[in-house]
């Protein structure tokens, strides 16, 4: 008989290195059009950061997502980067780009303070123009500033930054000190059902809720919120590498290490909560481990909610899940006290 | 010939081009072929930039299957290289004869461990060879790196590479491994390669004040990344001395960092491309095979590709480490966590790769997001005869939120409590103090725990 649980799983998760510096540098160059390129030395591992920092670069320059190209990936063209990493590159390599973006920022402000007849203290960026702070009307394109600053004035709109976030050391001893600047904090919960005559376990829907401060891009923070929790399914049921008496791995193909299908997917909900940390990019943290991390402990307590077995050692697979049903069932009844 | 014709002829040639099956989709359509009007602005071009469900300027190559991942690039001469690995977990190489393989037609190149200038390589500690020179560590060692104008040729090599190993004691059980008379990994050094300790107030004032002990051992497998793309790699030493690597990777200042080591070359002479990374989940943050493809291609004048194949996947790349978590809470009988000892065993491989980085997460973690005065973790990571553990999404996490995760629940029952109060009871406030004693800001687990649970429809049942 099929039987249904809910289980609750519910965690941190830091931001960045461990005390270790992890410092990235990035520079932003503004065409003569007013669209940018950005330069940076993370890579895309698939997970849509040159997305996101391009959205972090427009919107320091206030122009949009497609007017960015981010270059990426080169050790002869980018500067340095502590690379696609511990949740790392929104925050610290947003933070450099947003640093660099505002230093090329300042020098188009330079540039459309005399055009415009104020100082540049009185401008902002917004809507691919230059204009003075409440008097919008007021006015000319980001374009025709970044020109007349290249061509005219002979200042071209470059900016370059670096940004390492801020630790304390831990004491070797104790383990006190502050080893990561910023955490974000997520719950997942899973409802399973769990045949206590197979002990096949199937997922049914997982309710996600995750912090990432500001969210840069919403659709990709759900997009790594599905993919996390496919990796979570793998560790809670299926994955597992298995050696030999002599240490070598018998399982070595994806015939026999079995990993999670679309057809073993749950019913995903997604909910961002909202969160500002104003040590990030636009109040930006991060969201891609965390959301592998919460899965497996959902879907197992869930297992002992629908069935009262608790699986201690992953992957709760169903020739342990049945034994431990068996042996529940072996046991004497514990009369209540 | 007028503006307007030649414009109407070349939208009608535009469309001959899109009714020609043998040529490829042009990149942009043109408009006639899909006159569909777009019913939502596109993000892209909004300002305000940040916030704006934008797509990636790289799904619709994604999207036509025109991204080029390495194993789609081939340079003018490449060669393509195979590694023969090991297939025994401890043992000290006593002879290599790779002349049979050499004297292959179409073999063009063999490299062993003793030619790579500086064999050693490693985030923390350089422990791990690039090619196994005289010990093998585990079973997936590369031993040799053969380069033959094509795949085929470079497998047959591989089976005429005679190794002469002496099969040495070996360990493959973390706690097995911390005890003394353990044969050692890396001897002289013990196996136990790294610990950490955070130790906030008094865990046994704690336990003394609680009204309920919990006890509980969890521990998890050994996972792999499965990465769509393996590692992969091209090396291409030109005449003028400088080294390009194309590599699957995800830090290329660190790798271009352990090339320049490796090869002894300095930082200038390298140039590291990172091309579109077809999966990565921590598992392609260092190098692996790029040192021994580069002296390779040197020895060649060659550009030479490696693909790691499914199965070196398993057994020559970085995967999760297995945990042994032993956690001891103390509580009050409303459920309030007074006080909380954890001891964390890593089964680290056979070299230490990311393990330091994932020991110091895994520590610091392990308590969960709650309210404890009292706590004590100890961590060690361990020296094994078996496949690497490194990177991986989590660092750790995964395994100890499992862990503490299924404590809670189980002090939950144990208690009569709802396993939501339990936790909106002891979770993290703005301002709470960590188990490291950081002051935490932009605290939102309570806020998660209740979103999730209005998601899900989460009723009582205390």
């Amino acid at each position: 008989m099929k039987r249904r649980g809910r289980g609750i799983g519910c965690m941190w998760y830091p931001i960045g290195f461990t005390v270790d510096a992890n410092p990235s540098a990035a520079t932003v160059k503004v065409n003569e059009d007013g669209t940018a390129t950005v330069l940076t030395g993370t890579v895309e591992t698939g997970q849509g950061a040159l997305t996101v920092l391009g959205q972090i670069a427009a919107e320091a320059l206030g122009i949009a997502t497609d007017d960015v190209h981010v270059v990426s990936g080169d050790t002869d063209v980018t500067p340095m980067d502590t690379g696609a990493i511990a949740s790392r590159t929104t925050y610290v390599t947003g933070n450099a780009i947003y640093l660099a973006a505002e230093a090329a920022k300042a020098i188009l402000f330079e540039a459309a303070a005399p055009m415009l007849g104020v100082k540049p203290s009185q401008l902002e960026a917004k809507d691919r123009r230059i204009q003075v702070k409440n008097f919008p009307q007021r006015a000319v394109t980001i374009g025709e500033v970044a020109f007349r600053s290249q061509v005219v004035l002979g200042q071209p709109a470059i900016g370059s930054a670096t940004w390492n976030p801020p630790t304390v050391a831990m004491d070797p001893e104790t383990g006190q000190g502050k080893p990561f600047a910023t955490y974000v904090y997520a719950t997942q919960i899973a409802e399973v059902d769990v045949d206590d005559e197979t002990g096949e376990v199937e997922v049914l829907r997982i309710c996600a809720a995750h912090d990432c401060g500001t969210a840069i891009n919403p659709m990709l923070v759900e997009g790594q919120v599905e993919g996390g929790i496919s990796m979570g399914v793998g560790m809670a049921l299926q994955e597992e590498m298995l050696f030999d008496a002599n240490g070598r791995i018998v399982n070595p193909s994806l015939t026999n290490y079995i990993m999670p299908t679309s057809l073993d997917m749950p019913e995903i909900h997604v909910d961002i909560v909202q969160g500002f940390d104003p040590t990030g990019p636009f109040g930006a943290k991060g969201v891609g481990e965390p959301t592998a991390v919460p899965t497996a402990a959902a879907i197992l307590n869930a297992i002992h909610d629908a069935v009262g077995v608790r699986i201690t050692a992953l992957p709760a697979t169903a020739e342990k899940v049945l034994a431990a049903i068996k042996a529940k069932k072996r046991a004497p009844k514990q009369i209540p006290t | 010939m007028d503006d307007k014709t030649e414009v109407l002829e070349r939208e009608q040639l535009d469309i001959e081009i899109l009714r020609d099956v043998n040529l490829r989709l042009p990149a942009v359509a043109p408009r006639e072929a899909f006159p569909a009007v777009p019913l939502t602005v596109d993000a892209r071009l909004q300002t305000r930039a940040v916030g704006q469900r934008a797509t990636r300027p790289d799904c619709r190559m994604h999207g036509l299957g025109q991204t080029k991942y390495i194993d789609d690039i081939k340079l003018p001469g490449m060669l393509y290289a195979r590694i023969k690995r090991a297939g025994i977990s401890s043992a000290r190489i006593k002879r290599i004869d790779t002349s049979a393989a050499e004297a292959m037609p179409g073999v063009m190149a063999v490299v062993i461990g003793k030619e790579i200038p500086v064999n050693s390589f490693g985030p923390t500690f350089q422990d791990q060879p690039v090619l196994a020179a005289d010990r093998v560590f585990h079973a997936g060692d590369g031993v040799a790196a053969v380069a033959a104008v094509t795949e085929q040729i470079a497998n047959e090599a591989l089976e005429r590479i005679v190794v002469e190993y002496e099969p040495l004691p070996a360990v493959f059980d973390p706690v097995e491994a911390m005890r003394d008379d353990a044969p050692k990994v890396h001897a002289p050094n013990s196996n136990i390669y790294a610990t950490k300790v955070v130790r906030k107030g008094d865990v046994e004032k704690g336990f003394a004040e609680s009204d309920h002990i919990f006890e509980g051992r969890f521990s998890t497998q050994m996972i792999e990344h499965v990465s769509l793309e393996p590692h992969a790699a091209i090396a291409d030493w030109d005449a003028t001395g400088r080294l390009t690597i194309y590599a699957t990777i995800g830090r290329i200042t660190l790798a271009r960092a352990d090339m320049a080591r490796t090869l002894k070359l300095p930082m200038s002479r390298i140039r590291l491309i990172g091309t579109t990374v077809g999966g990565n989940f921590g598992g392609k943050n260092e190098i692996s095979q790029e040192p021994a493809l580069a002296l390779l291609s040197k020895k060649t004048g060659r550009p030479v590709k490696g693909v790691f194949t499914r199965s070196e996947e398993f057994t020559s790349s970085t995967t999760r480490h297995p945990i042994i978590m032993d956690y001891k809470s103390g509580v009050t009988k409303e459920g309030r966590i007074v006080a909380r000892q954890i001891r964390l065993v890593l089964d680290g491989g056979a070299y230490c790769s990311w393990s330091a980085t994932t020991l110091g997460k895994a520590c610091i973690l392990s308590p969960g997001p709650y309210k404890i005065d009292n706590v004590l973790t100890e961590a060690f990571v361990v020296y094994t005869n078996k496949t690497m553990t490194g990177a991986m999404r989590g660092f750790g996490a995964p395994q100890v939120c499992f862990a503490y995760e299924s404590h809670m629940d189980d002090i939950a029952k144990g208690l009569g409590k709802d396993q939501l109060e339990i936790r909106l009871l002891n979770a993290f406030d703005e301002g709470s103090s960590s188990p490291t004693g950081q002051v935490l800001h932009s605290v939102v687990v309570k806020e998660t725990l209740n979103k999730a649970a209005a998601r899900f429809g989460w009723e009582s049942q205390s």
